[in-house]
């Protein structure tokens, strides 16, 4: 559950505040798939990046399963998302230290999870990468850094998966590929928020809303399963 | 803690050819401290022994007249509280001797020393018959004379002198004695006898002038405050005490000074190795930025991931500082090649690698890796993971945690410092030198920015860029500034000390000192003495004799100070003392005007006198005051018509304590003394003193060439030691600020590729880095030129007790160079970029 309540962002470009994103209520139930759509500048970032709470907004508040993050401190903010929110990049931003086995370790380490070695693996398995685990971000192709980012995300069973348009690098192919894997992950019950420009990729999503110059301007359903949302 | 220990070493696997860099920094930091410290160690031990010897013991307590029974109470008190249970007595006196029974029928001025069993206590009594010395050779009637006295007085050993009326024999001939003062003004050669003939030969209370000495070997802890307590006790008394460091000859305080500069030098090198530590560090954080981000990201907290760098900075260290230790092994083993060559039997140096040194290398390079990274490193707490949605950058902030951990490395840093430079007031000056000269590289980085921007609007492309790159926020210009000046801010101070470290040694050891005194001539044989030395070495500057008188003082009538009698003189301790005085009309070399005039233009014929500032200060005794004199059996009064400070250092043309305006003397009966430089070859020289012996049978000839050689080879030694750690300084000093510097390239190579797809010139590229990078290198080197200054007259003013003189060569030198290096660095590190495509540059980001 995923709750906005007034949630705006205003940042100091130069000397004169610019306001990216104007104030915004909005509530996303457990298990919905929520596609973000707009042209690249409209504030999907900002909005994604708000709720992960990878930024701090500059009024209202965001609740994630009934914890509201803003008042949370950057080390409980990074537990939060550490344990119940993963976050795909559309750079994949994977570290390039290390190898793909160990950047799906991160997170489960730092989780303190006992059983992270199997789990890493099973995560690996389940991007279809189980033999390239050793290795590093540079020796594999776009598709497969975004796989392994994916697995990353995932690899705490987080309940919320924020996707920042994921296929915006990848070729057709790649980007069905990743578009499968997301849809996979939907339907075990992951709450999906998915930041794109494409129409297709959003086609499946319960909800689309639209965004244009840090508003969101307006919402569409998709048929039949309509659930309640506010903006 | 699992997790950050395995974080840290997949990091490292990936990233320690970056850190490189670090590493060697912090080898070259330790090796050099570590064999640094090894040398001194061994060094000191050399050089105390030696100072030592000088002295021949390790405290010495001495009087003009025997000890009263309270004196020696006293005394006895302060030896059982500092538990002090070797001592030995020595009197010495100037006597007459002459040959019992042939050899040349003259009489001759000697300075007999009476020892007792246990002299020396350290060094040893060097015969020319190669045999060991034992007070057994003193007993019965036996001495031990100069070769120059039996040379005089046409003797050999085994032959009979007599002294103070008795006869006693000739044993051996003494080359090297210990605790023996370094030329200066004696009556006569040295004899050395049993003291206990000596106290019964009648001659002490004949004459009654002798100098008692009370000698003592004393558990090197206890050394400096017994001295401080045996000197307050004896204030108003005349008994001084002095021990091998205050040695009157200034060799051994040259040797400690030699001693304190090294370990100030460990301590430079180690800092050095932290400013190139904390370049790489800036850079390797902005580097790791977004795996920063990714790791706050998936939910690493602040501490964890500071744990994580921190554990890598300490492995780096470790191993750097294991790598230092065992270049250290090499360079000690390898170093009597270069120090060798002091010679045999005056300081035997031990070279190894001390277990102390080595656990002390290994402390410090670790410490040295986490102060200078902390501050860096504390930037991730500032990383947002925002960073990931789009490119920022992050903004530097002071927080209280940033200032309190700032303070602690530069406590921590002050206190490395003071232990490493063995001196409070060293290790304060460097690290106020440190926080001083970074505050002002600070400032001046902001002044640059703000003075040049007006430059922006150039029309010349390369100056218009330089301008705009110096001032963008997140560029290198404050790294490379304070990477730079502090470099040079320590190079040019080590450099500065060095050269007035070295000036200050000894001047009577330099190679131009006289090495002969010639005693007793008469006035009449004074142009014979001279022309005979112009003849047989017309190269060497003739001697110039000086009149000499003994003088006692008897009285004072004064503003401030009133003495009727001797008597009252002599209860004024050393001032009742008898003294040397001369006449002339002009200062010495070695003496400048305090106050009054030397002499003035008018004469109202009444004798005047010249007095030392030792003497004004210590009897407040002041120009104007009338002084009363006796003088070979005259009275005379003589007002004080100058105060001159004689420089104790360069006692080439001697020192007087009075020098009496000419016209009061010329008719009383006097003799002069020569100090002379004779003839470096030893057979002219034997000839000369056999010349003149032959000619002037009255004038006795003191040879302290062999002594002098002595001393010169270790100050010989000691400066190529610190000479040759001096270029070390300079030469790592110099390969870190090369790797610092071109650390800061990435960005640069990065925008000049895009410059050059824009079509600009190789040429105008080159031209804008030679701006710029020849710009902060000028500056650095400025700031840290005029540092250094300040650096070095601290330390040579408070903490080596040497007179400063500034070396404007070193400094511009220093600035010149600096700014070239810079330049070049700049250049060179961007050559690939500027002869490469620029799409290779471009894809290889
Ligand atoms: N720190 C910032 N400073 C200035 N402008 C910003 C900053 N962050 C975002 N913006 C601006 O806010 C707008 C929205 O950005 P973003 O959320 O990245 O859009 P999207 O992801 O939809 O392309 C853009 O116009 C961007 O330039
Ligand atoms: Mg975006």
């Amino acid at each position: 559950m995923i709750r906005l309540q007034g949630v705006s962002k205003t940042v100091t470009s130069g000397d004169r505040p610019l306001t990216i994103l104007h104030s915004t209520d909005l509530f996303i139930p457990s298990g919905q798939f929520v596609a973000v759509m707009g042209p690249s500048g409209s504030g999907k970032s900002t909005l994604l990046g708000l709720i992960a709470g990878l930024d701090a907004p500059t009024t209202g508040t965001i609740e994630i399963d009934g914890i509201d993050i803003t008042t949370l401190g950057e080390d409980d903010l990074a537990k939060l998302r550490g344990e119940a929110i993963g976050f795909v990049f559309q750079f994949f931003h994977l570290i390039p230290s290390l190898t793909a086995y160990e950047n799906v370790l991160v997170p489960m380490e730092i989780a303190r999870r006992r059983d992270a070695p199997r789990r890493a693996a099973e995560r690996l398995a389940e991007i279809g990468l189980e033999a390239r685990g050793h290795h590093y971000p540079s020796q594999l192709s776009g598709g497969e850094q975004q796989r392994v980012a994916i697995a990353r995300a995932l690899s705490n069973d987080p309940p919320i998966l924020l996707a920042d348009e994921p296929t915006g690098n990848l070729d057709a192919a790649n980007g069905r590929h990743i578009m499968e894997l997301l849809g996979a992950i939907h339907a075990r019950g992951v709450t999906l928020v998915l930041a794109t420009h494409d129409v297709e990729l959003a086609a499946s999503a319960d909800v689309r809303l639209a965004m244009r110059d840090g508003r969101i301007l307006n919402a569409e359903f998709a048929e039949p399963r309509r659930r309640q949302w506010s903006s | 803690m699992v997790f950050v220990a395995k974080m840290a070493l997949r990091e490292l696997r990936a990233s320690w050819k970056r850190l490189l860099f670090f590493f060697a920094c912090i080898a070259i930091g330790v090796a050099s401290i570590v064999s640094l410290r090894s040398l001194t160690q061994n060094v000191r031990v050399a050089i105390t022994g030696q100072a030592k010897a000088l002295t021949a013991a390790d405290i010495v307590i001495s009087s003009n007249r025997p000890f009263s029974s309270d004196a020696l109470a006293k005394i006895e008190q302060r030896l059982r509280e500092y538990s002090v249970t070797e001592r030995t007595n020595a009197v010495q006196t100037d006597t007459m001797v002459r040959p019992a029974t042939g050899g040349r029928a003259v009489a001759r001025m000697v300075e007999v020393r009476g020892v007792e069993p246990a002299f020396p206590f350290y060094g040893t009594v060097v015969l020319q018959s190669g045999g060991t010395y034992a007070h057994a050779l003193l007993q019965n009637r036996g001495l031990l004379v100069r070769p120059e006295l039996l040379a005089q007085l046409g003797l050999k050993v085994g032959d009979a002198l007599i002294l103070g009326g008795a006869p006693y024999t000739i044993r051996d001939v003494v080359l090297v004695e210990p605790g023996r003062r370094l030329g200066g003004f004696s009556f006569g050669p040295p004899v050395l006898m049993d003291r206990a003939d000596l106290l019964k030969s009648g001659l002490l209370s004949t004459f009654g002038r002798g100098r008692y000495e009370i000698m003592l070997r004393v558990p090197e802890r206890s050394v400096a405050p017994l001295l401080g307590r045996l000197r307050r006790d004896f204030r108003d008394f005349p008994v001084g005490a002095r021990s091998y460091r205050t040695n009157e000859d200034n060799l051994s305080e040259d040797l400690m000074r030699a001693e304190n500069y090294l370990s100030l030098i460990g301590l430079v090198i180690v800092v050095l190795g932290g400013i190139g530590v904390s370049s790489v560090i800036r850079v390797f954080v902005q580097q790791k930025l977004k795996a920063v981000a990714v790791l706050k990201c998936v939910g690493g907290t602040n501490p964890q991931i500071l744990a994580i760098y921190l554990a890598q900075v300490i492995a780096l260290g470790l191993a750097g500082s294991a790598v230092g230790v065992g270049l250290a092994g090499v360079v000690v083993a390898w170093a009597p090649a270069f120090v060798g060559n002091l010679p045999p039997g005056t300081v035997e140096i031990q070279y190894e690698l001390t277990a102390a040194a080595v656990l002390q290398g290994l402390g410090i390079g670790v410490l040295v890796s986490l102060l200078f990274s902390l501050v860096p490193l504390l930037q991730v707490r500032h990383v947002k993971p925002s960073l990931l949605l789009r490119e920022t950058s992050v903004a530097r902030r002071r927080d209280w945690l940033e200032i309190a951990v700032i303070a602690l490395v530069v406590s921590a840093l002050a206190g490395l410092a003071i232990w490493q430079a063995a001196s409070m007031r060293v290790g304060l000056a460097v690290t106020a030198g440190f926080i001083g000269v970074t505050i002002v590289l600070h400032l001046t980085g902001r002044l640059l920015v703000r003075t040049v921007r007006p430059l922006a609007r150039s029309r010349w492309f390369p100056l218009r860029h330089a301008v705009l790159r110096v001032g963008r926020p997140g560029n290198q210009t404050r790294a490379i500034l304070l990477a730079v000046g502090l470099g040079s801010f320590f190079m040019i101070g080590v450099r500065l000390l060095q050269t007035n470290l070295l000036d200050s040694f000894n001047v009577q050891v330099r190679e131009d000192g006289p090495d002969m005194f010639l005693i007793d001539i008469q006035q009449d044989q004074v142009d014979g003495v001279v022309a005979l030395f112009t003849s047989t070495t017309p190269s060497l500057p003739p001697p110039r004799p000086i009149p000499v008188l003994r003088a006692r003082v008897a009285g004072v009538r004064g503003r401030e100070v009133n003495m009727e009698s001797y008597q009252e003189v002599r209860g004024r301790g050393s001032l009742g003392r008898e003294y040397v005085i001369t006449y002339r009309p002009t200062l010495e070399d070695n003496e400048t005007l305090v106050e009054g005039d030397f002499w003035s233009a008018t004469n109202d014929g009444q004798p005047q006198v010249s007095i030392e500032v030792g003497i004004h200060e210590r009897f407040r005794i002041m120009v104007g005051d009338i002084m009363r004199f006796e003088v070979v059996g005259r009275t005379i009064e003589a007002r004080v018509a100058s105060i001159r400070r004689v420089n104790w250092r360069d006692p080439r043309r001697g020192g007087f304590m009075f020098v009496f305006r000419p016209g009061t003397f010329e008719q009383a009966p006097h003799a002069y003394i020569a100090p002379a430089k004779g003839p470096d070859d030893p057979s002219v020289r034997g000839r000369l003193q056999h010349d003149l012996v032959a000619r002037y049978p009255n004038v006795s000839v003191i040879d302290v060439s062999e002594i002098l050689e002595t001393v010169r080879k270790v100050v010989r030694g000691v400066t190529l030691a610190i000479s040759v750690v001096g270029a070390i300084v300079l030469f790592s000093g110099i390969l870190i600020l090369v790797g610092s510097v071109s650390m800061t390239k990435f960005q640069k190579v990065y925008e000049a590729a895009i410059f050059k797809t824009l079509g600009a010139s190789t040429r105008s590229i080159a031209g804008m880095i030679v701006l710029e990078y020849g710009a902060l290198g000028l500056l650095a080197g400025a700031v840290g030129s005029i540092g250094a200054l300040a650096l070095s007259w601290t330390v040579s003013r408070f903490a080596l007790d040497i007179p400063w003189e500034p070396s404007p060569i070193v400094n511009l030198a220093g600035i010149a160079i600096t700014g070239m290096l810079v330049c070049g660095i700049g250049v060179t590190s961007s050559l690939d970029v500027l002869r490469r495509k620029p799409l290779a540059t471009l894809r290889a980001e």
